[in-house]
């Protein structure tokens, strides 16, 4: 999708709120152009003639205006805005739709920059949507001015036709360097204030080194940096406000000159001069909306290319058609290369703790992707096998069904911890408590299980975190569990009794459940019923973790 | 949750706050208002002389009257112009600098805050007034505040410009300002209480993306993402008829608005009507005030919304206020010299009363001496280590440096706490190391980054150690992150050091590295070391193993394990073969 179709999507969509609001909003607009011409006729029509009769009449005319004018913005505006809000909930839910379906998206966007998409790119949207029907009012209010003028006096209604926008170009004129001074403002602004809240969320560690003087000092440059950009900045404004003052009192002094001119030579009426000296003033406004509600349409425009980009971005994992023959399925590793993994070959077996040592970081991550089956295909060779089954071709509910990949990073919920787990029934989430040692961070808490969790998590410590999310990925029950280093953040007595609670809970006697884990842990390992070493890309050492502590490699990479 | 957030100042202080910080820059205050004033005076005579002319033309005078009317509304409009670039000018002088140097403050405040009474109020309390409140503020000195200014000149002085044409034309504009007021008391009530409403759904819109977008992987290995799309549904649903809801109620207050402005256009021109017909004032007059009030309905209308922005700003002045107005930490009293000694006496610590945390610590630190803190998860090794840090002051019980009390002391010259969070400061890689001592030479900071083995990395990076890491900047692995604080800790060159879970996070082989890392930067330093891999424990002088907050085993790594009690069972699980 292109930028042009989303927003011509939009529009369709909406289009009847949009036509509604457009005509209503035109009437407004031809209204208000109205109120300096009525204002001259009620001068002429009864101050001058001083007949009370005259007087109720035009009063009964100002009324009715008013009231049309009113209520055609009221209704004209609801109807628009109703829409764009609507329009607005649409896109954010197409984009968190796009990102968390089933097969994932390959956005390669960090979460922020999604956040902006679905938060200011889809309000950019909305709002340009809006502006269109804004800009056919002012269109119209335009349309009705000149209509008033020309009828009044040709020359007189040229001169303020063409004089007007000729101010408002010169206005423009000094438009380039404000905004060049806001963005400037904006950033410096940006910047302290950014490093102000990094200061805020790394207030321990810089308090542990004792650099709140120093930080204070960094961020006192930034502040007065921003000071002088800001009064740069509104300064500018002060010099376009004032420029925008003298220009219009100019034009208005011309236009004076002209119809006062005319009006002694008896040419137009009091009420008509009146009317233009009223109207010259007020067609400025719509004038200068045209130019503001244009470049609003052109930053409307880039947000509708962000996100149809977006949008159109691939799903991160295939979904074939085929599902294993097997109904106890292993995973097959065949021979993949893709750096640093080179020519990994390995498969589970039924009912096996496997422990997988890797000695590179980002070969460890390359294998998860892999098992998730997000490494794409264009960038490796060899693939993996659920049974008989190559990924690619794998129906996704079919992986889904077999096999969970719990990555290192534990992403938690806001909820709560029982929440979090979401475990089947009661013992069930008592067992899982056990083998997670989740118990006691349940313990720490009188509302126990039942305790409150933030967003992120971010009232729990780095290990409580970790065990939570373990739990999680114990309560699902998955036959084939991977597990990227579990237990990093957690200490030494409660990574034994992990160890040891995994093993009782997935491995009893006569399970065929199968679980992966990586790690260098010792005590993890221990617990395994093999143990592969990864080096250089590929198994180097197979065995049990008591056979492979001879092997100085494996002596190096397991943390002892 | 009930949070114990950070005092928001009263109006009074707020105000006496505010006055205090813009009295330093009085005189470009004063110029800027005698040049709004100027300018609003300018502003009010180009319908004055146009009325004029409508009289003259009434009155068939000569074409001079247009004329000089002509030429009055063009030197009003040059030296209006001219007097409104030099009010916001002026005003930005007073303004700005006040507004930097209270945000100044704030920051040097909230960090000099202690860390428990920010955990009390939650960081996003701080977070916000640092962030949002203080942008808020900055974006409205620069848009609103002088449009305020103007809007409320242009009023003041249109109604006073009604007032000299005739004091009976004047009365009549002024009778519709009750009518402005009960528009703005009927709408004040109602829109507050929205807009709080729509900015907590509009948060919680905002919450449940972000936990969205950043749990994707794991919602989706575990098939629930229909459920986070359903709350993202509901929070974004709930936001968007608010936004609806607050808009009606708007163009309910524009619609007061237009009637307030109906019933001035008829007041005025009924009043001139009868004014004109019984001869006590002109045709132009009438005109004139007609043009006036006319050209009031924008100003008036700027005042009216910006009236809800002035309220945010003002409220965010509070918040602002309220931390600025904390009182400072007092400097210490106590230098302590030479390689001192760490003595913790009968140190107890409760975070909640009646459960302790920590009981009867003793124990004493020798210069130079390395112990390491062994237990399970809540034992509280990070507790006696924020105490021996001086993070925390504990319940009962005392904690010396050299002899002195350590709350008395310049403790962070001689004791560096590097606390679990790691955090990378957004910047380059030098202003992170560098923030332990900011006068450090090329040299030293290189020589700090060596001892931690960071050369070899940091030097790989794109812009070298000026490279910007942190939010936005060049991402970092967490051991990386851990290697930067063990070298600011170098830099800072303290005789103690309290190292918490210090290569916790650094995964397989990057935390061997790290280890080997955390034992230089400590070596010939007295440190504790709350330790998370046995192997640390095994090379410290003296490992101290902690149950339920109490010391239940000390000695040396080897004593230990021959006493085989609980060091010596963990350590045969560590090293189980």
């Amino acid at each position: 999708m292109t930028a042009r179709a989303l927003i011509r999507r939009s529009l369709s969509r909406h289009r009847r709120p949009l036509t509604g609001s457009a005509l209503l909003l035109v009437l407004w607009q031809a209204c208000e152009a109205s109120v300096p011409v009525l204002i001259g006729l009620v001068i002429d029509g009864a101050v001058v003639t001083g007949e009370w009769r005259d007087l109720a009449v035009w009063a009964v005319a100002l009324t009715a205006l008013f009231c049309c004018l009113s209520y055609a913005y009221r209704f004209g505006a609801r109807l628009g805005v109703g829409a764009a809000q609507l329009e607005m909930h649409q896109l954010r839910m197409e984009i968190s739709e796009h990102v968390l379906a089933p097969r994932g998206a390959r956005t390669r966007l960090l979460p922020g920059e999604i956040l902006s998409l679905a938060t200011s790119d889809a309000e950019q949207v909305a709002v340009g949507m809006r502006m269109l029907t804004h800009l056919l009012a002012c269109m119209a209010s335009i349309g009705v001015g000149a209509w008033a003028l020309l009828r009044i006096d040709a020359g007189l209604g040229l001169v303020v036709l063409v004089g007007t926008p000729v101010v408002l170009g010169l206005i423009q004129l000094a438009t380039p360097r404000i905004s060049r001074h806001t963005a400037e403002q904006q950033e410096t602004i940006g910047r302290a204030t950014g490093m102000a809240t990094d200061l805020v969320r790394g207030l321990r560690p810089l308090k542990g080194i004792g650099a709140e003087r120093t930080a204070a000092a960094r961020y006192r440059s930034l502040s007065e940096a921003a000071r002088d950009a800001s009064i740069r900045t509104t300064s500018s404004y002060g010099r376009l406000s004032g420029l925008s003052t003298t220009l219009t009192g100019l034009f208005l002094a011309l236009v004076a000159l002209v119809a006062g001119r005319l009006a002694l030579d008896g040419e137009i009426t009091i009420g008509e001069l009146i009317a233009v000296v009223g109207l010259a003033q007020f067609l400025a406004e719509p004038m200068g909306s045209i130019g503001e509600i244009s470049a609003r349409l052109a930053s409307s425009f880039a947000s509708a290319g962000r996100i149809a980009t977006f949008l159109g971005t691939p799903p991160l994992v295939l979904d074939g058609s085929r599902t294993p023959a097997d109904d106890q399925p292993q995973l097959h590793v065949d021979g993949v290369n893709a750096a640093p993994l080179d020519g990994l070959s390995l498969q589970t077996r039924a009912g096996e703790l496997l422990g997988v040592v890797v000695t590179d970081p980002a070969a460890a991550d390359t294998l998860v992707a892999l098992l998730r089956g997000e490494l794409e295909r264009d960038k490796r060779t060899g693939g993996v096998r659920l049974g008989d089954v190559e990924y690619d071709d794998l129906k996704l509910d079919a992986l889904r069904r077999h096999v969970i990949v719990n990555r290192h990073h534990a992403d938690i919920f806001e909820g709560t911890l029982r929440s979090n787990i979401a475990a089947a029934d009661e013992p069930h989430l008592t067992a899982v408590l056990d083998a997670s040692a989740v118990d006691d961070v349940v313990a720490l808490h009188e509302d126990g299980v039942d305790h409150a969790t933030a967003a992120d998590g971010s009232t729990l410590s780095g290990g409580q975190r970790q065990r939570l999310a373990l739990a999680r990925a114990l309560a699902a029950e998955p036959r084939i569990l991977v597990l990227h280093e579990p237990t990093t953040a957690v200490d030494a007595v409660t990574e034994q009794r992990i160890a040891e609670g995994i093993r009782r809970l997935r491995h009893g006697p006569g399970s065929d459940r199968v679980t992966v884990i990586l790690t260098s842990s010792p005590a993890l390992l221990a617990q395994a019923d093999r143990v592969l070493l990864l080096t250089d890309g590929r198994v180097s050492a197979e065995g049990s973790h008591h056979d492979l502590s001879a092997d100085p490699a494996y002596q190096a990479a397991v943390l002892r | 949750m009930n949070r114990n957030l950070l005092p928001i100042a009263s109006t009074r202080d707020t105000a006496h706050l505010a006055w205090q910080l813009l009295k330093q820059h009085r005189g470009a205050l004063i110029l800027s208002a005698l040049a709004f004033a100027g300018a609003g005076l300018c502003g009010v005579v180009a319908p004055w002389l146009l009325g004029r002319i409508v009289d003259g033309v009434r009155d068939d005078a000569a074409e001079s009257v247009v004329t000089q009317a002509v030429i009055g509304i063009a030197v009003a409009a040059v030296l209006g112009g001219i007097l409104t670039a030099v009010a916001a000018s002026f005003l930005a002088r007073a303004g700005e600098p006040a507004l930097a140097s209270l945000r100044e403050q704030v920051v040097d405040r909230a960090l000099g805050l202690d860390s428990g009474r920010l955990e009390e109020a939650g960081a996003g309390d701080l977070l916000s007034r640092v962030g949002d409140d203080v942008r808020s503020i900055a974006n409205s000195l620069v848009e609103v505040v002088p449009l305020l200014i103007q809007s409320a000149i242009a009023v003041v002085f249109t109604a006073g410009g009604l007032f000299a044409l005739d004091w009976r034309l004047g009365l009549a504009g002024l009778a519709t300002a009750p009518f402005y007021v009960f528009a703005l008391r009927w709408y004040l009530p109602r829109s507050g209480p929205y807009y709080a409403r729509e900015r907590v759904a509009q948060g919680e819109r905002a919450e449940a993306l972000v936990s969205g977008l950043h749990g994707a992987p794991t919602l989706r290995a575990f098939s629930r993402e229909h459920q986070q799309v359903d709350r993202i549904a509901e929070a974004s649903n709930a936001a968007r008829g608010l936004a609806v809801d607050v808009f009606k109620l708007l163009t309910r207050f524009f619609a007061r608005n237009n009637r307030s402005e109906l019933i001035g256009l008829l007041f005025i021109l009924g009043t001139g009507f009868v004014l004109v017909r019984d001869n006590l004032t002109t045709v132009g007059a009438v005109t004139a005030a007609a043009l006036y009030f006319h050209r009031l309905f924008n100003p008036i209308g700027a005042l009216l919304v910006l009236f809800d922005d002035l309220q945010s700003a003002g409220a965010s002045l509070a918040r602002l206020a309220g931390v600025a107005r904390l009182p400072q930490p007092e400097p210490p009293t106590a230098t302590v010299g030479g390689k001192p000694l760490l003595r913790m006496t009968g140190v107890s610590h409760e975070y909640v009363e009646g459960r302790p945390v920590l009981t009867g610590i003793d124990l004493e630190v020798a210069p130079g001496e390395k112990v390491a803190m062994v237990g399970a998860t809540g034992a509280g090794k990070t507790t006696l280590g924020a105490i021996a840090a001086a993070t925390l002051a504990p319940s009962s019980g005392e904690v010396t440096l050299g002899g002195v009390p350590l709350a008395d002391t310049d403790v962070r010259d001689h004791v560096v706490h590097v606390s679990q969070e790691v955090h990378v400061f957004t910047g380059s890689v030098r202003a992170n190391v560098d923030l332990a001592r900011p006068k450090a030479t090329d040299d030293e900071v290189r020589a700090a980054l060596d001892t931690v083995s960071a050369t070899p990395w940091v030097d790989a990076l794109p812009d070298g150690w000026d490279t910007v890491v942190g939010d936005h900047g060049h991402p970092l692995t967490p051991a990386q992150a851990q290697q930067l604080a063990l070298a600011r800790v170098v830099l800072s060159d303290p005789e103690v050091v309290v190292l918490d879970e210090a290569t916790a996070e650094a995964g397989s082989a990057g935390a061997r590295s790290l280890e080997e890392a955390a034992t230089a930067a400590i070596a010939g330093r007295s440190a504790i070391l709350i330790a998370h891999r046995l192997t640390q424990a095994a090379r410290a002088d003296r490992v101290i193993v902690l149950e339920h907050g109490k010391m239940v085993e000390v000695g040396t790594h080897d004593e230990l394990i021959a006493s085989g009690g609980r060091y010596a069972a963990l350590w045969e699980a560590w090293s189980a073969e």
